[in-house]
């Protein structure tokens, strides 16, 4: 019974919220008591290991960030034939690492792929109803907050960009047909004909 | 893939959840319906709070504390509320007092009236026992017995209302958040989002719905004011404010608020000096359907988008149910509520449903 209670009334001391709020590159702008504010925003919750946070395709509210764990992504591709190609594994965020970011700014967004707690973790939710509170009752602290999310997304959409035109760029290499000096000498068989020179 | 082990757990810690959570709503829903007045006095602080909250709002984002900015709306209102009533509450109560000492022959004239029409029209009522003047009288008189009795009970349970409604709305301005955050942390983890979207979703919809009606009451009861002012009709003050009130009411409401004033202005012969009956009747009804065409042409499209959207035939529908269950409080609390559970019911069909893009 103790172990039920211990897990649904689990409370994480404020000093660990505060600090991870404090080291998170999202709220690196705010002072002190600003960060206090924000930590009586957010919602921290407890995963087990195996328990998924949130699935692609549901409706995204928020990101999470992580106090303590580990957390896994994953792409599920509809479209894949077998079983074991479905899954595809994206990355893995340790403590202080945050994900979801995107829904704090879609409206009804859906999001993009699963992400499962690999360990116990520990997450602090931070969720749109939150940041639009922040907005509305100290914009000053909500415009900092919202600066550092535009640049973390901005970071994310360069990244994408530059993965996106490598494989394009892989994608023509493969697409187009070698030259025909070069088709030659991928063809040339390994050893010299009999009675070549 | 999970093993057995961590599924099981994450099983058990989720339905352990859900009854915490539920059995926290169902507990305090029934303390609410069970303890007299509480009903009436957290719907009262739900209205206090909403209303106030873009001003705590406002005034927190000029750089005051939380609970100085929460405090100087409840200072500002009960000082206003002091004033007001000062300068209005003799008028009123002069009001009611002629309308009291004037309803016996009211009631005379409108049962004296009553009993012209059927003479009138007795060919075409064919009941033997049916004798409209005489039942109104009854129904009158047991009425007018029925509130002497009721009064003071009355009176006492209003005035617990309004000291615990300011009370709670106070606290809910200034620790609404955090008492909602803990209750929040109870929800399973795969319900939590659509819960803190839905307790979003629901408190910004009752704000605008709660802010709207009151700003409709408030126009319909000046323009009755002002109408009944220039027709130098008698009870004008307290007349508008019923229909204020009544407004709160969708759909039948704008009919009961205007309900009195053409009853008086049937049955009275000096509700005007200069002009007759039916031609004051007809004034007094302009009056009030005035207010509704400026209602529904100039306030309803500006608050329109935070009104909820919902037919009408189940807007009545939810009003009749709410007068079974709650009376006028239930009549005007009814589509608040209906419209919360049908925003509840779209969000987690969806969530459920429309999982996949």
């Amino acid at each position: 019974m103790n172990y039920i209670w211990d897990n649904i009334f689990r409370k994480t001391t404020d000093q660990n919220v505060f600090s991870i709020l404090r080291d998170s590159y999202l709220f690196s702008d705010l002072s002190d008591s600003e960060v206090r504010f924000v930590e009586r925003c957010v919602h921290v919750r407890h995963y087990q290991s195996g328990e998924s946070v949130f699935r692609q395709g549901e409706v995204g509210v928020g990101m999470y960030l992580i106090a303590k764990g580990r957390v896994e992504i994953f792409f599920i591709d509809s479209a894949a034939t077998s079983e074991e190609n479905r899954e595809i594994y994206v990355t893995q965020l340790l403590a202080g690492d945050f994900f979801g970011e995107l829904s704090l700014v879609e409206e009804n967004g859906r999001r993009t792929a699963t992400a499962v707690a690999r360990e116990e973790a520990l997450l602090i939710g931070f969720f749109k109803p939150d940041l639009m509170e922040i907005l509305s009752r100290r914009p000053a602290m909500g415009t900092k907050i919202t600066l550092r999310l535009a640049e973390v997304l901005g970071r994310r959409l360069k990244e994408t960009t530059e993965k996106v035109s490598e494989l394009r760029r892989v994608l023509k290499e493969l697409r187009t047909p070698p030259d025909r000096h070069e088709a030659d000498s991928l063809v040339q068989p390994p050893f010299p004909p009999k009675g070549a020179p | 893939m999970i093993d057995p082990r961590s599924a099981y757990i994450i099983r058990r810690e989720r339905r352990w959840r859900l009854i915490s959570f539920l059995t926290i709503l169902s507990f305090s829903f029934a303390l609410i319906l069970l303890i007299k007045g509480l009903l009436a006095s957290t719907v009262l602080a739900f209205v206090i709070a909403y209303l106030f909250a873009p001003i705590v709002d406002f005034l927190e984002r000029k750089g005051v504390s939380r609970s100085v900015a929460t405090l100087i709306p409840f200072l500002a209102g009960g000082f206003a509320l002091g004033i007001g009533l000062t300068l209005i509450l003799p008028l009123i109560v002069e009001q009611l007092q002629g309308l009291v000492e004037k309803l016996p022959r009211y009631q005379q004239d409108l049962a004296a009236h009553i009993a012209g029409l059927e003479t009138k029209y007795h060919v075409y009522i064919k009941a033997g026992d049916f004798n409209p003047s005489q039942q109104l009288s009854e129904w009158m008189i047991q009425k007018t017995a029925d509130v002497s009795v009721a009064l003071p009970s009355v009176v006492s349970q209003s005035f617990t209302v309004l000291l615990l409604a300011p009370f709670f709305a106070f606290f809910m301005l200034q620790d609404g958040n955090s008492v909602a955050r803990s209750i929040l942390s109870y929800v399973p983890n795969q319900l939590f989002e659509i819960a803190v979207n839905l307790r979003h979703q629901i408190n910004d919809q009752m704000g605008g719905f709660i802010r709207a009606r009151f700003l409709e009451a408030a126009i319909v009861g000046a323009v009755v004011w002002i109408g009944l002012q220039i027709l130098n009709f008698p009870y004008a003050t307290v007349l508008a404010i019923f229909a204020g009130a009544m407004n709160l009411i969708p759909y039948v409401g704008p009919i009961i608020g205007a309900v009195p004033a053409v009853l008086i202005a049937l049955v009275s012969s000096e509700a005007s000096v200069d002009s007759t009956q039916t031609v004051t009747l007809i004034l007094v009804s302009s009056v009030y359907f005035l207010a509704q065409l400026i209602d529904v042409v100039f306030v309803i499209p500006l608050v329109v988008a935070k009104i909820v959207d919902m037919h009408p035939v189940t807007v009545v529908i939810m009003i009749i149910a709410g007068a079974e269950v709650g009376g006028i409080l239930g009549m005007m609390i009814s589509v608040p509520v209906a419209s919360a559970a049908k925003l509840t019911f779209s969000a987690v069909h969806s969530h459920l449903t429309n999982f996949r893009d």
